[in-house]
């Protein structure tokens, strides 16, 4: 049962774009998989560990700006400059985590909350890397031939492609941490932390690996923002509110399950839409209004119910 | 040294307004155990409504702190009664995640109705000159810093004083003993909010004078608050108060000193580094 339904969502993953030329649908698709992607990679820390972060928005920012930056300065070509985001990411989460992960439970949230707000101001006002305020912009993406064939870059079909194989990287790497030994980690840590000290898990280490994994993640994704988008600012890349969806795709789809940030992202990027189009910001009443209702009602979220109720539950 | 003097006057006096908002979480989270991430949007409330009581019906904002802190008081306690009760049992994290999304809810429900516009109220006799010893004092600041003093010291009395307060203290001690105590721990939660969000609400009304309003500005509010309550443990009232004083220092201190820009990330510097070296608060009273 498992295995078919993820052969059948793979197999949807590869059809999706061809089924339709408009270009809004395909990218509300591409937008489906980059939140699935953020909602995945907060996931892995925040569902399995139960460390909840408010500041990933931190390495989406670093990943979307490392990105850019190399691309401009340096000339580097974006696909290089996604993987050096992530590594920047993962690399900037370790001694974060080495901080913040002094503190246990809310104290940590809190911290993490400080940190990107520190990051986010740097960003602001550090001119002379970042432009501050003004923003990057790229025009032209670097050509790219597959196969004899140019890349049509104003296309929406390769972004979409890019942005399918990172969430199934993503969605890989989740199903293969929680079937792994550092998956077994994790959840002790979640679930009584002094316990997993006492039976021998070196608790920061673990946590410390949990957060440079998920960094790495979401430093792809925010290298493949600014490719997509072609222009960021700290606004848009480090703002509070994004770390708040990412954790919103988590809870909402289920904690600790691989499929349920495939369910948030479908809500989440729904919402978005339908209310986009009426009132600005509407979309985030909802945002507020649904994560309420799912913690109160729906605790373990909408796949981790559904999950329960196909009997995929191992 | 007059640069000086005058900075270290406007921090106290900036401080001692964040010190009520400081109080107001910590109680909440000694009582409860529960960090509040919407507390930053009651205040945000009571802002608004010192804003539309002085425009729409000309009240003082010095005046409508009389109805806007009862009145919150009473939100707050439904807040409680309706929406917290039945899910603080479900755990620290799910409390936490389900605040956020109270704070989401209420911040952006304001920015549908008053639009993301900065405002600002102008007293008239905010412009009066005030100079003693030839330091400028924002008058507007130095009534709000009076009245602060005046509702913390009556906050004190409260909790020190009266059966009421005793009970406070009592479940933030221990909320088993307390309830074997025949405390109605139930009741004295639903209590707490509300002083805790009428306290948010007050710093509010008394901050409109002296800041922009608008309907997100709980967000940099509430992580102000947090870097007070970890420099002074969570928990702690007085630390509260400390930590807020010296927040409201580090700002003013560090805008002629350091940086304008830098203002705010100074003070989340000094949050990391109380972190990194005293995790339980500069005068080791909260918990880590």
């Amino acid at each position: 049962m498992k295995h078919i339904l993820a052969a059948v969502g793979v197999l949807i993953l590869f059809v999706a774009p061809l089924l339709t030329n408009n270009s809004f649908y395909q990218h509300l698709m591409i937008m489906v998989l980059f939140w699935t992607l953020l909602g995945a990679s907060w996931n892995l820390l925040g569902g399995f560990a139960g460390q909840v972060s408010f500041g990933h928005a931190t390495f989406l920012g670093i990943g979307a700006y490392t990105t850019m930056l190399f691309y401009l300065s340096l000339n580097m070509s974006p696909w290089l400059g996604m993987i050096a985001g992530g590594v920047l990411g993962a690399l900037v989460a370790l001694p974060i985590g080495l901080i913040c992960f002094r503190l246990r439970g809310p104290y940590f949230s809190l911290a993490t909350l400080a940190v990107a707000e520190i990051v986010r101001l740097v960003a602001l006002n550090w001119d002379q890397l970042t432009a501050g305020p003004v923003g990057l912009l790229i025009t032209t993406l670097p050509p790219l031939s597959l196969g004899g064939h140019a890349v049509n870059w104003e296309s929406k079909i390769p972004f979409y492609y890019i942005a399918a194989a990172l969430m199934l990287f993503a969605t890989v790497l989740t199903y293969a941490v929680s079937r792994s030994r550092f998956g077994a980690y994790l959840t002790a840590i979640r679930e009584d932390i002094d316990s997993a000290e006492a039976v021998g898990i070196d608790t920061v280490g673990v946590r410390v690996s949990a957060l440079v994994l998920s960094a790495f993640v979401v430093g792809l994704a925010g290298g493949f923002y600014s490719v997509y988008f072609r222009y960021i600012d700290p606004d848009a890349v480090f703002a509070i509110s994004l770390s708040v969806e990412m954790v919103f795709i988590a809870v909402v789809g289920g904690l600790a399950t691989t499929a349920g940030p495939v369910v948030g992202a479908l809500v989440l990027v729904s919402i978005a839409e339908v209310f986009r189009e009426r009132f600005a910001a509407g979309h985030l009443i909802f945002y507020g209004l649904f994560m309420m209702l799912v913690i109160r009602y729906l605790p373990e979220g909408i796949w981790g119910r559904l999950r329960f109720l196909l009997g995929l539950t191992r | 040294m007059e640069i000086f003097v005058q900075s270290v006057v406007s921090g106290v006096l900036t401080g001692s307004l964040y010190a009520m908002i400081a109080i107001g979480l910590t109680i909440v989270f000694g009582v409860m155990r529960i960090i509040n991430l919407a507390h930053g949007e009651m205040v945000m409330l009571g802002m608004f409504g010192a804003y539309w009581s002085y425009t729409l019906w000309g009240i003082d904002p010095f005046v409508s702190i009389l109805i806007w802190s009862p009145l919150m008081f009473l939100v707050g306690m439904a807040i409680h009664r309706f929406l917290l009760r039945d899910v603080i049992p479900k755990g620290e994290l799910n409390t936490l995640l389900y605040t956020a999304g109270l704070s989401l809810f209420v911040a952006n429900l304001a920015l549908f109705f008053w639009t993301g516009d900065y405002r600002t109220l102008n007293l008239p006799y905010a412009q009066w000159p005030v100079r003693p010893f030839g330091i400028a004092v924002p008058i507007a600041l130095a009534i709000a810093f009076c009245m602060a003093i005046a509702i913390t010291t009556a906050l004190y009395l409260l909790l020190s004083r009266t059966d009421i307060g005793r009970a406070i203290r009592a479940t933030a001690q221990n909320s088993q003993s307390a309830a074997l105590m025949g405390v109605n721990v139930k009741r004295i939660d639903t209590i707490t909010f509300g002083v805790g969000t009428a306290l948010a609400a007050a710093a509010g009304v008394l901050l409109v004078p002296s800041l922009y309003l608008y309907p997100t500005v709980g967000e940099i509010l509430i992580t102000k608050c947090f870097v007070i309550v970890v420099l002074g443990g969570l928990g702690s009232v007085p630390g509260a108060i400390a930590g807020a004083i010296l927040l409201g220092l580090v700002e003013s201190l560090g805008a002629v000193y350091v940086s304008v820009a830098y203002k705010d990330t100074i003070g989340f510097v000094l949050f990391l580094l109380v972190l990194l070296f005293r995790p339980s608060g500069l005068f080791g009273v909260g918990r880590s």
